[in-house]
């Protein structure tokens, strides 16, 4: 594994993943979380708790750089897409389960479902193209 | 195609009886401590076939990714996949302990429980389903 450019695609998959997160979810959809209050924390309690999201972020990002690193070791924008995508479809699945069991409404379904396809498919992207194997390089 | 439906069935029916055992039984308490974010047992009963559509979509997405060669074979590579994928869902998981006010050992069981069902998912997938190979570019 290239760890230099494994690190340089980490870093700009977390930047992506963290500045998509708060346009879509924190303010593209901000209007469509206020319709269920009580199911998210204060703006001082969520202050509190900023770093558990940006923590979160970093694995998320650390974690979907190295399943691309590993499982697509010669990179490739298409084939990390492709790979990532289906990892959304995971978290997608999650997403139908949550809304089962929590007081979401549907268009916060559609629209975390639209996110997570969205944000994964941009993110595996992101790291297939710059990511790339020393084999990959040299051809 | 045979043994992807095999793997598939077989991955679906543990997550479905680790999903009841882990959410309905282990941390049912836990869940009782805030009973404001989840719906009552009626209306999730009304949902029911969301989680069971949901479930599928997971398992289904977990054996594709293994079936198209991106982890390689065995049941160790079933491991690794389900042990990095759920790292990662932890870290969703954690954005989500940012911005609903769950308890913090909600997400630490739920962490756990995830890493133990991931890992027999992948090894049960590991176990029947044979891929071609690693996929190369």
């Amino acid at each position: 594994m290239n760890w230099k450019k494994f690190f340089i695609a980490f870093v700009a998959a977390f930047g992506f993943i963290f500045l998509f997160g708060f346009l879509w979810y924190g303010k593209l959809m901000n209007g469509a979380h206020q319709e269920v209050p009580i199911l998210w924390r204060t703006d001082a309690d969520f202050g509190n708790h900023f770093s558990a999201l940006v923590f979160g972020h970093i694995v998320m990002a650390f974690f979907l750089t190295l399943v691309c690193g590993r499982f697509v070791p010669a990179g490739g924008a298409g084939a990390c897409a492709t790979l990532a995508i289906l990892i959304a479809l995971i978290y997608a699945g999650a997403d139908l389960i949550t809304f089962a069991v929590q007081p979401l409404t549907t268009k916060i379904l559609c629209g975390w479902i639209a996110g997570d396809l969205i944000q994964f498919a941009i993110a595996g992207a992101i790291i297939g193209a710059l990511y790339k194997s020393e084999s990959r390089m040299t051809t | 195609m045979k043994r992807f439906v095999f793997a598939f069935i077989a991955a679906y029916a543990f997550i479905f009886l680790w999903g009841w055992l882990l959410n309905g039984v282990f941390l049912k308490d836990v869940y009782a401590q805030t009973p404001n974010l989840w719906r009552s047992q009626s209306e999730m009963m009304s949902l029911f076939h969301w989680i069971i559509i949901g479930q599928a979509l997971i398992v289904f997405s977990f054996v594709m990714i293994y079936a198209t060669g991106f982890a390689g074979g065995g049941v160790i590579a079933g491991i690794r996949l389900g042990v990095l994928l759920e790292i990662a869902a932890i870290g969703m998981r954690l954005g989500f302990y940012a911005v609903q006010p769950f308890p913090g050992k909600l997400v630490l069981y739920g962490s756990i429980g995830g890493l133990v069902e991931m890992i027999i998912v992948g090894a049960i997938v590991g176990a029947i389903y044979k891929p071609a190979g690693p996929r190369t570019p």
